[in-house]
């Protein structure tokens, strides 16, 4: 069941505050139905409360929530009979089997039939170590019990919080398929993580938070159609010279430094109209020695971000460019 | 019910079950073999009277009980915590919040799971110390006539159950304990310290810790002529039957502060 605007999930004006923090600021998420949405927010934005508060696991301080069509607040359990979800990291008891975990959390919450079980463990590639004992796992193999038992019930709604954390390469594409293939059958997925790359080839739509609130939300290829980059590559000897002859065209906060050492540029722009940009620099006599159009998930998350961890969370400087004043130096806006 | 089950199936597989229970049946026939052993070679014959004592019949049914609800209440006690702990530090908790049940009834149920286990677990040692007592009666030259006592065996059912509430609601304390501490370390810790301070707490404030759950679950056993181990208090132990009122009253209050806890609280990490 959806709502009669097309939504699974709807989250308006959400707030929670852990002390004097601000985890969720008046969130407002509208997540279609039948997609894969990519939510995506730095360290600290309030993705993982949000994941709690639709969990039932913490409360909200206020705004609404409403799964699948229906309002869903503190008394409302049942609701999350239909959702599906993986928390931070997954959970289980270790001295049983996966077999045996998944069998225990069977018996809370919504009904499921014993075969579910074995096909879940099918499905996440356990069925050779479903007697192991979970304490025996690896990271990766307990995160894919973790999405078997966030998909117990056979949701209509799952919400995975960085399924690929621990995954091996062909363990991301499987999920990856796997969550493409509920998406196809009508079931919505929300999916956190910090894997832009893999946000980019899995989600239909992102929502992108920062400091608790939604800075940005729809339908990927449009946000990237719209939020286009385009980077050039020059002679780093003339980049500045690049930077003066495109500043006029494109304005503040469309042109960026991103590499001055290897002489890259990035200037957002309908990636169908890079020509212009070759055709300004060799007007000006600077040939352009690498032209990467195309749309840039990353470049948008931190554009829309600020490319900053949330209040405390602090920043991860690199240590080659510490004396320069940390890891973003270098990179700025110029125009 | 699927939930009462589930709650089973887990603890007969936790190892804490049987280590625990391993413990308790383990020092019991040591003790009470040990005793019988050695009753014969003891120079005193007032030490060597109360040595035969301990696995004489009839009156080593009562003792065997007192050891079980004694030494068995503090085991309980961690093993209520270490159950209820493991859920908020495992984050099993969360998993089956998450999928919509009910807080309240998962943890009330998980403890009625580990209530079943007490059951078990002190039916069981107490067949092991009466083997115990039987062998250390031997050892010990001592007659088991005693072992039909009619008016004891007769008894020994409702004392079981008594025994049992008791030992129940020492489990409860630990199972409250660390559901507010979140954490099966900090459960087991602070219930010892709880434990250990009640009992020395007996020596200075009699009059107010003969109130407490340890000490009115070790009156709530008392036959009239004795109560043992570091919660006697003396002549300050309340009456059996009053004891026995306060061990619910304990048992259910704690349980009550687990389950309310439970639904308020913030489930992270």
């Amino acid at each position: 069941m959806i709502g009669a605007d097309g939504l699974a999930l709807a989250t308006r004006g959400l707030r929670k505050s852990y002390g004097p923090r601000r985890a969720l600021d008046g969130l407002d998420l509208s997540v279609p139905a039948g997609v894969v949405y990519g939510f995506l927010g730095p360290n600290g934005a309030g993705k993982t409360t949000t994941l709690r508060v639709l969990t039932g696991l913490v409360h909200p301080d206020g705004g609404t929530v409403e799964i699948l069509g229906k309002p869903f607040h503190r008394g409302d359990r049942r609701r999350l009979f239909e959702v599906g979800a993986l928390v931070e990291s997954p959970t289980f008891y270790p001295y049983l089997s996966a077999r045996a975990n998944l069998r225990e959390l069977a018996a809370s919450g919504a009904r499921v039939p014993s075969r579910r079980i074995e096909e879940l463990l099918d499905v996440v590639g356990l069925c050779e170590r479903a007697n192991d004992r979970v304490q025996e796992y690896s990271m990766g193999m307990k995160q894919r019990l973790g999405i078997a038992a966030a998909l117990l019930s056979d949701p209509k709604l799952l919400l995975l919080d960085e399924p690929a954390n621990g995954l091996d390469p062909a363990g991301i594409v499987a999920m990856r398929d796997t969550l493409r293939a509920l998406a196809s059958q009508g079931k919505t997925v929300v999916v956190s993580s910090h894997l832009l790359g893999e946000i980019q080839v899995m989600a239909d739509t992102v929502g992108i938070i920062a400091s608790g609130k939604l800075v940005r939300e729809g339908p990927l290829k449009e946000l990237l159609a719209t939020q286009g980059v385009v980077k050039v590559r020059v002679q780093p000897d003339r980049v500045d010279a690049a930077i003066a002859t495109l500043a006029p065209e494109f304005p503040a906060g469309r042109l960026t430094e991103t590499d001055r050492d290897e002489g890259w540029l990035s200037v957002r722009i309908e990636p169908n109209r890079a020509e212009v940009i070759s055709q300004k620099l060799a007007g000006a006599g600077i040939y352009v020695s690498g032209l990467e159009s195309g749309t840039d998930l990353e470049m948008l998350f931190l554009e829309l971000t600020g490319g900053q961890a949330a209040t405390g969370e602090g920043s991860f400087v690199g240590l080659a460019d510490s004396d320069a004043g940390g890891a973003t130096a270098g990179k700025g806006t110029v125009a | 019910m699927r939930l009462f089950f589930s709650g089973l199936r887990k603890l007969v597989r936790r190892p804490a079950t049987w280590v625990t229970l391993g413990l308790l049946i383990g020092l019991l026939a040591l003790i009470i073999i040990a005793v019988g052993a050695t009753a014969n070679e003891r120079t005193n014959a007032t030490r060597e009277a109360a040595a035969k004592t301990l696995v004489t019949f009839p009156g080593a049914y009562d003792r065997i009980l007192q050891f079980i609800t004694g030494l068995g209440g503090l085991f309980a006690l961690l093993y209520g915590a270490a159950i209820a702990g493991s859920e908020w530090s495992w984050g099993t908790l969360k998993s089956a919040v998450a999928r919509g049940e009910s807080r309240v009834r998962y943890m009330m149920i998980s403890y009625v799971a580990v209530a079943v286990m007490i059951a078990c677990g002190i039916l069981i040692t107490f067949a092991v110390g009466v083997v115990a007592g039987i062998i250390g009666a031997h050892l010990a030259n001592v007659s088991t006539s005693g072992l039909g006592d009619s008016a004891t065996l007769t008894d020994l059912p409702q004392r079981l159950l008594k025994g049992w509430v008791a030992v129940v609601e020492e489990g409860a304390l630990g199972f409250t304990i660390a559901t507010l501490a979140r954490s099966q370390l900090a459960g087991i810790g602070v219930g010892i310290a709880f434990y250990f301070g009640e009992g020395f707490a007996s020596l200075v404030l009699p009059d107010i810790v003969k109130y407490l759950p340890f000490s009115v679950a070790n009156a709530s056993l008392a036959t009239g002529t004795s109560t043992v181990g570091m919660f006697s208090g003396g002549s300050s132990t309340l009456p059996a039957d009053q004891a026995q009122v306060l061990v619910i009253v304990w048992l259910v209050g704690a349980l009550v502060v687990a389950a309310l806890f439970s639904d308020r609280a913030e489930i992270a990490g």
